[in-house]
Formats: structure tokens, C-alpha cells, sequence
């Protein structure tokens, strides 16, 4: 008679489990789209608006026809100039040479200035940095605090809006780090266990037998203490938790796996040498410069002297293939940097797990000799 | 060069605890000597292994980038050669006496130079020889920002060495680096909350007056919490202040000031006014004096973040296990009425 209930109860209870269980993994499917989808997408977007802005404030008419003038202005100045040193002042060559050559060097001096500050591109080149791929890389660089620099806002408003847009939208980068580096590191230490650690299968088992055992004698005990109490609530709780945990024991399993230091070093030093084979392919970089750019890139340092862009910002002739290596690039940033956040992460959890156990074993150590 | 500042206050804060452990002096004695060795050798020592790391770091680029030989320099000599080869010609060919003709073709010969300079430039010649770029200051500054992630990019390593250099200079700064400001935040943060719990007190003193609150001042202290607001304060006078240091400094309008404090404490470092007017118009110590006084800035600065990070995020706990508790509370409430409710209309029934 009692059998029979508890059975039926059981099955009652199975089944209501797993109409919940669909409902928590639906759940939890939704609020994995809202957290995770969301947040790459609020990512994505700010940075396309921040790109939409800084095109608007930047590319004001004026602002780029005032430096072409004045690039022009001197460059008549100087003809002017050594026309007049051609036709009245000196009469000897070698007077004239040096003469030339110190116009010249001024002339120069005075293009190097317009063209790294004011972003001149040369004559008869339309001065285009502000495109909607430059922008958007130059707000992708600024939220990541990678800031290249080969883009910079001239005007006032462009400054203070870089300024506001870096203070909301660091955060917002953080958050998307902190999330997307968690979950991918979940799932690989997930991969991890189900793949290497299957070699090792017997001293899994084994441990996983220890384990249960241990579990087992905890809820006898708890069982013990439960029946001395009160008796069919502490059936009940019982029978929860042994379902509980069973499926949190399996869980746990694969989440206390920690990925060894080297496996993390590896995926980064894969991940560089396979950006810079791409970026070679698409920038035509040596395979030395992509991978510098790519290491320079992914810690966030960001010098500049490579710029992905610069097919990009240089001739926008707007093609397609360059439009598609501009999204696989910004696609490369975003992933890579998750993918550095990842593996940090996992080798700080490696690093804890070594240095608890470390200090069991000295524990351990000196007690033995006291 | 930083933590001795808050050698005195840490030490200070941490006295009256030492006294409320042992009473014996000679022990006290021993207790602060401990907790000052350990002080230096943390605090100071990753300070003092900052700093040499960046100094080192300087020697080495110096020594490597210095002696590569200059392709980019070379071929805009050449260029300007060929230029005024142009003029020359032109002149031959012209004379004195067509001005139109030979302003026409002396102009095409500077467009031209102008373009290839331009090409040039772009792929990051900056109108200075190797020996002009890599001034002490200048490379002291480069391996700040490499190992701050800064990456200002007004300096760049142009040989594969130097490259090389840089990658591995990264690999082992930014640890260093990391470890450093983990520290400093958590110094200037206890310095800060000792700070703020000793004028708390004082202004609370002199609201209530006294005599019974002096029984409750050693709960109090540690539940004193710095509220985020005063974090941002303190990061806003410290922004400007290097706003109006640096405008007086290098002559800057307040508001490119403002955007260099603001980009380089959030590591984003776009370079824009490093380089540009500074190299050129001053002497070399002058220009050594501020480069110092910028890198003295940033290591602070980076500091001060982190101890902003610090007690803001213990602030924002607070506040959210707060939130939690009054929803919790808020929840009981709702229960108990609508219990309360159920139970009237139950006895009405």
C-alpha cells in the first residue's frame, strides 16, 4: 500500500518535473536571447549609432575645404617664393640649392603637420576619414579603449561627445565581457570535459563513484534526522533532493573541470596567428605585422601604425569585399576580446584551484609534523 | 614615489587596531615595525618595480629602436632632391622671362612631392630623425603606455625587433601592471575610507555633540560606507586638475586638456596632442620635466580609478542588498494584507 502511493507519487511527480523542466529550459532559453542576444545587439547597435553621430558632427562641410585651402594657400606661397628667389635674389647655384632645399623643408613640414593632425589625404583626394566604416571603427575603438588614434574628432563637439560617449559606453563593453566571457567559458570547460577528459574515463568514474557515495551517506543522514522530525514533509523534501542532486552532481562535474594554463595560452596564441594569417590575406600585411597588430589590437594597447581601415578609410571606393572585410574585422575584435576575457577567466579559476590545493598539501605538511 | 604619501595615514589607521589587540608596548612596537616592512615591500616595492620596469623598458627601446637606420627619412630626402631637380630644370628650361610657364610646372613639381609626402606620412613618418624620436623621455613614455594599455601611437617601433620587443615587453608588463593598480586601489581605498569615516565623525560630533556617541564609534567605523557619489567627486577634481595642469603646461585649450585626462584614464589613449606642439617649440628639459609630470599623472590617476572601482562596487552591493531586502519586505507586507484579507471575508462568509 505504501509502495503503491510513493510509486504513484513518483510518476505524478516525474511527470510534472519534466513539463517544468521544458518550461526552465524555455525560460531560461528566453532569458539567455535577452541577456546574451541582447546585450550583443545593444552592443552593436551603440556602436552603429555612435558611428551615424560622429559622421554627422564630424563631416561638417567646412571643416574639410579649410585645410585643403590651406595646404593649397601655402603651396602657392612657396612657388611664389622661390620665384622670387629664382628671379632676383641669388645668382649662384649652390646658393640657390641650399636656398630651395630649406623652402622645401618647410614646405614639408608643413604638409607632415596637416596631414597627421588634420588628416589631409593629399591633393585632388577627397578627404573622407569620417565614412560610415571609419566611424564605426573609430566607436568600436573608443568602447573598447583599444583607441588607435588614426581617426581623431577635430572639431569641439566632436571631442565632448567622444568624451560622453566613451563614459556610457565602457560600461556597456564591460558588461558584454563579463557576460559573453562567462558563458563561453562554460561551454568550453563543458567541451573540455565531455572530449579530453573521456580518456580518463576510469579515474572519472571513480571519482564520480566517490562522490556519490558521499552524497549518498549525507542524505542518510539527513534522511535520519528527517524522520526523527517530522515524517511525510521529510519524505517528500528527500525525494527532491536526491533529484536535485543528481542532476547537479552531473552539472557540477563538468563546471569544476578546470582548463589547464597552457590549453587557454594555446587558443590565444591560435587566435593572434589566425588573425594575422587573415589580416594578411585581406591587408596585404606580412604575417610578422598581422600578428603584431592582432596582439597590439587584442590587449587593448592600440598604437595605430596599423589600422585595419586602411584600405578602407584610404580608398572608399566603396566595393564589397572591402565593406566585408571591414564587418569580419570588427566581428575579429569583438569575438577575440570576449575570447581573451574567456581565458582569463578559466586561468584564474586554474590558478585558485592550484593554490587551494598547494595550501591543503602544507596544511596537511605541518600538521603531520606537529 | 607614490605610496609614501599614504605611508603616514595607513600607518596611523592601522594603530589604533594594533592597540586594541596587545597591550604590551614592546609587542605593539614589534606589530607596527611588521606591518611597515610589509607595507614597503608590497606597496612601495610594486610602485618602486613599476617604475624600473618603465625605465628599463626605455633603455631597451632606446637601444634597439635607436640604431635602425632610417628608410622612411631617407626616401623623403630623396624625394625632396628630386624636386628641386624639378625647380632646376624648370628654371633651365624657362628662364626668367616665361613667369606663367615656369610657376605652372614649379607648382606640379610640388604637387607631386606634396603627394608621395603625404603617401608616406601616412605610413607613419613623422618628420623626425630616430634620434629626435627616441628621446629618453619619449621611449619612458612609450613603455608607459604600452604596459598601461594606453597605446598613445605617436611613437611606434618600426624594426621587427622592436616589434618583437614590444609583444614580449606587453606579456610581462600588463600583469605587472594589473598587480600594481589591484594594490593601489585597495591603499587608497582603505586611506580614503579612513578618511571619509574621520570626517563623518567630526561633522557627526558636532551635530549631536559627544559623550554617547563615543561608545558607538567603533561599530561605526567599519560600517561606514563611502557613498559613490563621493568617488565621483574625487575623480572629477582629479580630472580637473590635470585639465588645468596640463592647459597651463602645453598651452592647450581647456577642452583638448579635458579630452586628453578623460582618454588616457580610460586607457582608450587617442594620441592627437602628445606629439605635435610640444616636440617642437621647447627645450629638451623642460620637455623632459613634463613628461614626467604626465607619467606621475597617469600612474596616479589609474590609482585613483581603481580605488573608485573599489568602493563603488562595495557601495553598489550595499545599496542592492538593500533594494533586495525592501522588496523582500515589501512582498511580506503585500502577503500578510492580502492573508489578512482572505481571513476577514472568510469570517464574513
Amino acid at each position: 500500500m505504501e509502495r503503491k502511493r510513493s510509486g504513484r507519487r513518483y510518476y505524478n511527480k516525474r511527470k510534472k518535473t519534466w513539463t517544468q523542466q521544458c518550461k526552465d529550459y524555455l525560460r531560461q532559453f528566453i532569458a539567455f536571447l535577452f541577456s546574451n542576444i541582447g546585450i550583443i545587439c545593444l552592443v552593436v547597435g551603440y556602436t552603429i549609432a555612435g558611428a551615424f553621430m560622429f559622421i554627422f558632427i564630424e563631416s561638417a562641410p567646412g571643416n574639410s575645404q579649410g585645410i585643403i585651402d590651406l595646404v593649397t594657400a601655402n603651396r602657392t606661397g612657396t612657388v611664389a617664393r622661390l620665384w622670387d628667389l629664382t628671379c632676383c635674389s641669388t645668382y649662384y647655384e649652390d646658393d640657390w640649392r641650399t636656398e630651395v632645399q630649406m623652402h622645401l623643408r618647410s614646405f614639408q613640414s608643413h604638409v607632415i603637420e596637416a596631414v597627421r593632425n588634420f588628416s589631409y589625404e593629399g591633393a585632388s583626394k577627397e578627404m573622407e576619414r569620417w565614412t560610415f566604416s571609419g566611424s564605426f571603427l573609430y566607436s568600436l575603438s573608443v568602447i573598447t579603449t583599444i583607441g588607435y588614434g588614426n581617426v581623431t574628432p577635430r572639431t569641439l563637439l566632436g571631442k565632448l561627445a567622444t568624451i560622453l560617449y566613451a563614459i556610457v559606453g565602457m560600461p556597456l563593453f564591460l558588461l558584454y565581457l563579463s557576460n559573453i566571457g562567462d558563458i563561453l567559458a562554460k561551454s568550453f570547460k563543458w567541451i573540455y570535459a565531455k572530449c579530453c577528459l573521456c580518456r580518463s574515463c576510469k579515474k572519472r568514474r571513480k571519482r564520480m563513484l566517490a562522490l556519490q557515495r558521499k552524497e549518498q551517506w549525507k542524505m542518510d543522514m539527513r534522511d535520519l534526522k528527517l524522520n526523527t522530525g517530522v515524517l511525510t514533509e521529510g519524505e517528500e523534501s528527500d525525494d527532491e533532493g536526491t533529484t536535485d542532486g543528481s542532476s547537479s552532481l552531473s552539472f557540477n562535474d563538468t563546471q569544476e573541470v578546470t582548463v589547464p594554463i597552457s590549453l587557454c595560452l594555446t587558443i590565444m596564441v591560435g587566435y593572434i596567428s589566425g588573425g594575422a594569417v587573415l589580416f594578411s590575406k585581406w591587408e596585404d600585411w606580412e604575417f610578422f605585422d598581422g600578428s603584431y597588430f592582432c596582439f597590439i589590437s587584442l590587449s587593448t594597447i592600440g598604437f595605430g601604425d596599423f589600422v585595419p581601415g586602411s584600405k578602407i578609410t584610404g580608398t572608399a571606393n566603396g566595393s564589397g569585399s572591402i565593406q566585408v572585410s571591414f564587418i569580419l574585422c570588427s566581428m575579429y575584435l569583438m569575438l577575440g576580446m570576449a575570447l581573451i576575457a574567456m581565458c582569463f577567466n578559466l586561468m584564474q579559476q586554474d590558478v585558485v584551484m592550484k593554490i587551494r590545493t598547494c595550501t591543503d598539501i602544507l596544511r596537511r605538511i605541518t600538521r603531520c609534523k606537529n | 614615489m607614490v605610496p609614501v604619501g599614504d605611508k603616514s595615514s595607513t600607518g596611523s589607521s592601522s594603530a589604533p587596531y594594533a592597540g586594541g589587540v596587545d597591550h604590551n608596548p614592546k609587542e605593539r612596537l614589534k606589530e607596527c615595525c611588521r606591518k611597515l616592512v610589509a607595507f614597503m615591500c608590497t606597496q612601495v616595492g610594486v610602485g618602486g618595480l613599476v617604475v624600473g620596469y618603465a625605465v628599463v623598458g626605455a633603455f631597451c627601446f632606446i637601444q634597439i629602436e635607436g640604431q635602425a637606420n632610417d628608410t622612411q627619412q631617407n626616401a623623403v630626402i630623396a624625394l625632396r632632391q628630386n624636386c628641386s631637380v624639378g625647380v632646376w630644370n624648370a628654371t633651365s628650361k624657362y628662364n626668367v622671362f616665361h613667369r606663367n610657364n615656369w610657376t605652372v610646372q614649379v607648382g606640379d613639381a610640388l604637387l607631386h612631392f606634396e603627394k608621395k609626402l603625404a603617401l608616406i606620412v601616412k605610413k607613419g613618418y613623422d618628420g623626425k630623425t630616430t634620434q629626435e624620436t627616441w628621446s629618453f623621455s619619449a621611449a619612458l613614455m612609450f613603455s608607459l603606455s604600452i604596459f598601461t594599455m594606453n597605446g598613445y601611437g605617436n611613437v611606434v617601433p618600426k624594426t621587427p625587433l622592436g616589434k618583437a620587443a614590444t609583444v614580449v615587453y606587453a606579456v610581462f608588463g600588463i600583469p605587472l601592471y594589473v598587480l600594481y593598480f589591484r594594490n593601489m586601489g585597495k591603499v587608497l581605498a582603505q586611506t580614503f575610507r579612513w578618511l571619509y569615516t574621520w570626517v563623518y565623525q567630526c561633522s557627526m560630533e558636532d551635530k549631536v555633540g559627544g559623550g554617547d556617541l563615543y561608545n558607538q564609534q567603533l561599530p561605526q567605523k567599519s560600517r561606514v560606507i563611502v557613498p559613490s557619489t563621493a568617488c565621483l567627486w574625487v575623480l572629477v577634481a582629479y580630472v580637473a586638475t590635470g585639465t588645468v595642469t596640463f592647459a597651463t603646461l602645453e598651452d592647450w585649450s581647456y577642452m583638448d586638456s579635458t579630452f586628453f585626462c578623460v582618454t588616457s584614464l580610460c586607457k582608450i589613449g587617442i594620441e592627437n596632442f602628445v606629439p605635435v606642439g610640444s616636440v617642437k617649440d621647447t627645450a629638451g628639459v623642460d620637455h623632459s620635466m613634463k613628461l614626467i609630470i604626465k607619467f606621475v599623472y597617469l600612474l596616479l590617476g589609474m590609482g585613483i580609478i581603481a580605488m573608485c572601482f573599489d568602493l563603488m562596487r562595495e557601495d553598489v552591493q550595499v545599496r542592492v542588498r538593500n533594494l533586495k531586502m525592501d522588496i523582500g519586505l515589501c512582498f511580506e507586507d503585500i502577503r500578510l494584507r492580502a492573508v489578512a484579507v482572505y481571513r476577514r471575508r472568510n469570517s464574513f462568509d
